[in-house]
C-alpha cells in the first residue's frame, strides 16, 4: 500500500466510526421520547388520583356549588382523566403547559426562569463531586498498602452515611455561621442587581462585566454545590478505588509495567480510563438521586431554582406546575443518562458496535 | 563465515567454550512462606544463556518456570522473595540494580511476550496508541513514531499496518494480537526476550507462525530468548537448550535435541511418555500417578522432590537431594538412580492401544443437515447477511464410539457441541436420539439431558465454588425425588468411578487440584448414566501427566458403561489417542472425516495437512516449524 493511501484509509475509517457513533446516539435519544410520554402519563394519573380538589383551593370558602362546577368545567376538570391527559398533551406539544393555579401565570416561563439556577448547582455539584471523588479514590489507591488507604476509605464510609440535607446543615453551621467564610442564603448579595439576560446568574454577571457580582454569585453557589458534590463524591471514590484494584489485576497492566512504564503513567494512561467505566455508569444510575437532591438543597439555601418551585407547588397543589416540573426533572435525568452513556461509549470502544 | 557451521568443528568449540554470557544465574533461589520456615519455589538454579540463543524452561504448572521471568521483572507474587544466589545480566548484577535503572531496562533491554495476547493489550486504547507510547518511551522522536510503528507491524507480517494502528485489540484475532506484542517486544532491539507460554493460547498454525517469527527476529538482532513452555514438542524445536524443572528444581538440562533424543531423568521420561504421539505405533500412555507437591510442602521434602511419584525411587531418594551430574556434552541430570533409569529405557512397550471404537452397529444419535447461522449485524434498516458458524453436516454416534472434532478457533467445533447438547438451536437440520426425533418440547429436553451430558472446558468455572464435591457430583439428582442416602451412595459410587478418594466428597472445589476438579466435572456428567458425553477441550488446560490420567479414565469409563464421547479438541494427539473417528472443521465447514489413523496418516484436504504439519513433533529430528505453510492467522 502506498504512503498516500494510508492516511486516507484512516481518515475514512474515523469518519465511518464517528458516523456510526452519532447514529447510535440519535437512536438512543429517540428511544427516550416514549419513556418521557409514559412518565408524563404516570404523573398525571397520580396527581389526579390524589383526593384533593384543586378547585376548592382556588375558590373562596363561601363559593357556591354552581361556581365550583363552572370553574371545574372551565379548567376541564370535569372530563374523564384520560381526556384531560390528552388535552394536556396537546397543549404541551404546542408549548402550552397550562396556567399555574397559584399565580394565574403560564407555568412554562415560571419553570424556565427557575431552571438555570438548578442547572448551575447541578453543574458545579457534578464538577466538584467528580473532582473530589476521583481525587480521593485515586489517592486512596495510590496510597495502597500504607495507613492512608484504610483511613481514606473509613472516612469515605462515614461520609457515605450522611444524607445531603445533613451536609447542608453541617456546612452552614461550620463554614457559614461558625467561620463566616461563605454566604449561605440566596443566590447573590441582596444589595447587588444583575439584569436577567441568559437566566444563568454567573453568565449574566460576566456579560455585564460585573466582577463583584460574579464573585458574590460564585460564593453563594459554593456551599450548595459542595453539598451536592459531597454526596456524589463518596460513592465515586469507593467505586473508583475498587475498580482500580480490579484493573490492576489485568494482564494489560502487567504487560505495560513490563514495558518499563512508571507507576504514574500506568495509573493515568492505562488504568484510569478502564477503571472510570464502572464509575461513569454509577453516575448515570445515580442521576435521579443527584437531581432529586437539588430539591432539598435549594430549599435549605434559599435558592430560587426548580426545587424551591416544586416545594411551593406541592404545598398549594399547583397541579400544572407539578406536572411540568416532573417532566423537567425527567428530562434532566434523561439528559444526564445520555451524557454518561455517550461518555461511556467514547471511553470504551467495545460499546460502539451497534447490536 | 557461518557460525553454525563452525560449531561442529572441535577447534571452534574451543573458541566458543567461553562465550560472553548474557544471562547468568548462579545458585538462584526464590523462597516463600514464613521467615522461620521458608520453602524454596526455586532452589539452587544455575544456568547460562548466550546472546542469540534460546533457553527453554519446561515443566508442569507449579514447577516454577514462570518464576524466573518474574525475578527478572521484579514481579514476584506477594510473599515471595529472592532467597539467595546471583543473577547477572550483561555483566550487571540484576538483583542489586537500583529500582529506577531496573525499570529503565524493562522494555528496552529485557522485553516480555505474555501468555494471553488479547488480555495483554489495553482494551480501550488503539494498537497505534499503545505502540507509539512504547516507542516514545524508548526514545523515538515523536515525528518518527508513526512511521516506525508501521515498520514494526510490517516486520511481524501484519497486513495493512497503517489501518491496523487505528484498530482496537478486540477487533483483532489472538494470533494478530500476539504479533503486535512481539512487534512491541522487539521494538527496542532488546538483548533478552522472555516468552512466557506465548503460544499456549493460540491455534497450532498460529503457534507455528509465531515461533518462526520469533526465530527470525531473534536471528536478526542476536537476541537471547528465555522460552517458557509446558509443551515438550514445542520445546524440542523452538529451543537450543532446555531446563526441565520439577517443583522448583532443575531435574535435567542440556541441548534440546540431544536431551530429548536421550531423556534420562525419570520425570522427563514420564512427561514424554504421557504425551500422546501423532505418529508411530499407538501405545497405552503411562500416566504419572499423583501430582506435584504444593509449594507449602516443599520445606518438608528432604530428598528428591520427584521421589513421591517416581517408580524407581529408593530410600536414598527420600533422604537427600541428588547433585546435578554431567552425563554428556552439557547434558546434566539430577538423579540418584541413573543406572536404573538408563536400563528401563531399553524395555519396549508391550500391548498396542485401542481408541474408542463403536461397540454396536446401531447409532444412538443421528444428526442430519445440522447447521447454525448467526443473524448479521444491523446496518441502519437493513441486516448484513448472516454469518454461517456451521455449514450443514451429518453426524452419527454409536454406543461406545469416541469421535473427535478438530479445527482452529472459529471453525465451528464448539457450535457443533452446543447444537448437539441443545444449548443452541440449529438453523437447519434434525437430531434424532435413539431413533426418535428431538424437538423443542419439555419432554424432549428431559430425554435429551438424560442421554447427553456436557463436560465443560474450564472445570474451575463449571463447579459452584460454594458446594461440596458430594453435592456437585449428584447435582442432577436435585430435581428428582430421591432420598438423601441415595444421593450419598451415588456420590460415593461416582467418586470411585472417576478415581477420587472418598474423603474428597466433603471438600470444596477450591481444595482440589486442577486434575481432580476435571474428574469431578466428568463424574458429575455421569450421574444419570448418560449414553453420550459432549466434551469441549476438557484436557487442554491440564498438565500432560494429568491429561494422560484423565484420558485413561475416559477410556475406562467407556469399557464400563459403553458411553460414547464427542470430543472437541485442538490437540490432534489427544484425538488420536481417544477417538476412532475424526471430523475436521474449517471455517464452519466439514472438510474431512474418517478413521482417525487414516486421516492423520493420509490427510486428503490441504487444511488437514496444514493442521497436522503445524503440530510440533516429539521427534527431535523432524523439521519444525514447517518451511512452506499457508498464512492463516492474520486474516481478521
Amino acid at each position: 500500500m502506498s504512503a498516500t493511501v494510508q492516511p486516507l484509509a484512516i481518515a475514512s475509517g474515523a469518519l465511518i466510526r464517528a458516523a456510526s457513533l452519532s447514529w447510535l446516539a440519535l437512536r438512543q435519544a429517540l428511544w427516550r421520547i416514549p419513556m418521557l410520554l409514559v412518565i408524563t402519563l404516570v404523573t398525571f394519573l397520580i396527581l389526579r388520583g390524589v383526593p384533593i380538589d384543586p378547585v376548592n383551593m382556588l375558590m373562596p370558602p363561601n363559593a357556591s356549588a354552581q361556581e365550583i362546577a363552572e370553574l371545574s368545567h372551565q379548567l376541564g376538570l370535569d372530563r374523564p382523566v384520560l381526556v384531560q391527559y390528552l388535552m394536556w398533551l396537546r397543549g404541551a406539544l404546542s408549548g402550552d403547559f397550562g396556567i399555574s393555579i397559584q399565580t394565574g401565570q403560564p407555568v412554562l416561563p415560571m419553570v424556565l426562569q427557575a431552571l438555570p439556577m438548578t442547572l448551575q448547582i447541578l453543574f458545579f455539584g457534578l464538577l466538584s463531586g467528580l473532582a473530589m471523588g476521583l481525587g480521593s479514590g485515586m489517592l486512596a489507591f495510590r496510597a495502597r498498602g500504607s495507613v492512608l488507604e484504610p483511613a481514606i476509605m473509613s472516612i469515605n464510609g462515614v461520609m457515605m452515611a450522611i444524607p445531603d440535607y445533613l451536609w447542608a446543615i453541617a456546612l452552614i453551621v461550620t463554614l457559614g455561621v461558625g467561620l463566616q467564610w461563605l454566604p449561605f442564603i440566596g443566590p447573590i448579595d441582596p444589595g447587588l442587581q444583575v439584569p436577567n439576560i441568559t437566566g444563568f446568574l454567573l453568565l449574566d454577571c460576566l456579560l455585564q462585566g460585573d466582577l463583584v457580582a460574579f464573585g458574590s454569585a460564585l460564593a453563594h453557589l459554593f456551599l450548595p454545590s459542595l453539598t451536592l458534590g459531597l454526596c456524589i463524591a463518596t460513592p465515586i471514590a469507593r467505586v473508583l478505588h475498587s475498580s482500580l484494584i480490579e484493573v490492576y489485576q489485568e494482564d494489560y497492566l502487567q504487560a505495560a509495567r513490563l514495558r518499563g512504564l512508571d507507576e504514574n503513567t500506568l495509573l493515568v494512561r492505562h488504568a484510569l480510563r478502564n477503571a472510570a467505566l464502572p464509575t461513569i455508569s454509577l453516575i448515570g444510575v445515580q442521576a435521579s438521586v443527584v437531581i432529586g437532591g437539588t430539591l432539598l438543597i435549594e430549599t435549605i439555601f434559599g435558592l430560587p431554582g426548580i426545587g424551591a418551585l416544586m416545594i411551593r407547588a406541592l404545598g398549594s397543589f399547583d397541579l400544572q406546575t407539578i406536572q411540568l416540573l416532573a417532566l423537567t426533572y425527567a428530562i434532566t435525568v434523561q439528559l444526564v443518562n445520555m451524557l454518561s452513556d455517550f461518555t461511556l461509549r467514547t471511553l470504551n470502544p467495545r460499546l460502539r458496535i451497534a447490536p | 563465515m557461518n557460525l553454525s557451521s563452525l560449531a561442529f568443528s572441535p577447534v571452534a568449540e574451543q573458541f566458543l567454550a567461553e562465550p560472553e554470557w548474557l544471562l547468568e544465574a548462579d545458585g538462584l533461589s526464590v523462597v516463600g512462606g514464613p521467615a522461620e520456615a521458608p520453602s524454596a519455589v526455586l532452589s539452587d538454579l544455575s544456568f547460562r544463556l548466550a546472546a542469540g540463543r534460546t533457553l527453554g524452561l519446561v515443566g508442569e504448572s507449579g514447577a516454577g518456570k514462570s518464576m524466573i521471568g518474574r525475578v527478572l521483572a521484579r514481579q514476584l507474587p506477594a510473599g515471595f522473595r529472592v532467597g539467595g544466589g546471583q543473577l547477572r545480566f550483561a555483566g550487571e548484577d540484576l538483583l542489586s540494580l537500583p529500582a529506577e535503572r531496573h525499570r529503565q531496562s524493562l522494555g528496552s533491554r529485557i522485553a516480555f511476550i505474555p501468555q494471553e495476547p488479547m488480555g495483554a493489550l489495553n482494551p480501550v486504547l488503539t494498537i497505534g496508541r499503545q505502540l507509539i507510547e512504547h516507542l516514545q518511551r524508548l526514545g523515538t522522536p515523536a515525528a518518527a513514531c508513526r512511521e516506525r510503528a508501521i515498520e514494526l507491524l510490517e516486520q511481524v507480517c501484519l497486513p495493512r499496518p497503517a489501518t491496523l494502528l487505528g484498530h482496537y485489540p478486540f477487533e483483532l484475532s489472538g494470533g494478530m494480537c500476539q504479533r503486535v506484542m512481539i512487534a512491541m517486544a522487539f521494538a527496542g532491539r532488546p538483548q533478552l526476550v522472555v516468552s512466557d507460554e506465548a503460544t499456549t493460547a493460540l491455534d497450532v498454525s498460529s503457534q507455528a507462525h509465531i515461533v518462526r517469527l520469533l526465530r527470525e527476529l531473534q536471528e536478526q538482532y542476536a537476541t537471547a530468548v528465555l522460552f517458557v513452555t509446558h509443551d515438550m514438542g514445542l520445546a524440542t524445536h523452538a529451543c537450543d537448550d532446555v531446563l526441565v524443572l520439577y517443583a522448583g528444581q532443575i531435574m535435567e538440562s542440556g541441548p534440546a535435541k540431544s536431551l530429548f533424543r536421550r531423556t534420562l531423568h525419570p520425570y522427563t521420561r514420564a512427561l514424554r511418555e504421557a504425551i500422546p504421539a501423532l505418529e508411530g505405533p499407538l501405545l497405552p500412555l503411562r500416566a504419572l500417578a499423583g501430582q506435584m507437591p504444593g509449594v507449602e510442602s516443599f520445606a518438608q521434602i528432604k530428598g528428591c522432590r520427584f521421589a513421591g511419584r517416581c517408580e524407581q525411587a529408593t530410600q536414598v531418594c527420600h533422604d537427600g537431594v541428588a547433585p546435578l551430574e554431567s552425563v554428556g556434552p552439557q547434558h546434566q541430570v539430577r538423579c540418584w538412580n541413573l543406572a536404573a533409569a538408563s536400563e528401563r529405557q531399553a524395555q519396549p512397550e508391550a500391548t498396542a492401544h485401542e481408541p474408542g471404537r463403536a461397540m454396536s452397529a446401531q447409532q444412538s444419535l443421528v444428526a442430519k443437515g445440522l447447521s447454525k447461522t448467526w443473524p448479521g449485524r444491523r446496518q441502519g434498516f437493513r441486516r448484513a447477511p448472516g454469518v454461517a458458524a456451521l455449514k450443514p453436516l451429518d453426524l452419527s454416534i454409536a454406543p461406545g464410539e469416541f469421535i473427535g472434532i478438530v479445527g482452529e478457533s472459529g471453525s465451528g467445533k464448539s457450535t457443533l457441541a452446543r447444537l448437539i447438547m441443545g444449548l443452541e438451536r440449529q438453523s437447519t437440520g434434525v437430531i434424532s436420539l435413539n431413533g426418535e426425533m428431538l424437538g423443542d418440547s419439555r419432554d424432549d429436553w428431559t430425554r435429551r439431558i438424560a442421554s447427553i451430558q456436557m463436560i465443560f472446558q474450564d472445570a474451575t468455572a463449571a463447579l459452584n465454588p460454594r458446594w461440596r464435591i458430594g453435592r456437585l457430583l449428584t447435582q442432577s439428582m436435585l430435581s428428582q425425588p430421591r432420598l438423601h442416602s441415595e444421593r450419598q451412595a451415588r456420590a460415593a459410587e461416582l467418586a470411585a468411578d472417576v478415581g477420587l478418594a472418598a474423603s474428597t466428597l466433603k471438600r470444596y472445589p477450591s481444595q482440589l487440584s486442577g486434575g481432580q476438579r476435571q474428574r469431578v466435572n466428568i463424574g458429575r456428567s455421569l450421574c444419570d448414566t448418560p449414553q453420550i458425553l459432549v466434551a469441549d477441550e476438557i484436557v487442554s488446560g491440564l498438565d500432560v501427566s494429568v491429561q494422560a490420567q484423565v484420558m485413561n479414565l475416559l477410556l475406562e469409563l467407556r469399557r464400563q458403561h459403553k458411553i460414547s464421547l464427542l470430543l472437541i479438541s485442538h490437540d490432534l494427539g489427544v484425538v488420536r489417542y481417544l477417538c476412532s473417528r475424526v471430523l475436521v472443521l474449517h471455517q464452519g465447514e466439514l472438510v474431512e472425516q474418517g478413521e482417525t489413523e487414516r486421516v492423520l496418516a493420509h490427510p486428503q484436504h490441504p487444511y488437514t495437512r496444514a493442521l497436522i504439519a503445524a503440530v510440533p513433533s516429539l521427534d527431535p529430528d523432524a523439521q519444525w516449524p514447517p518451511a512452506a505453510f499457508p498464512q492463516m492467522d492474520v486474516t481478521p
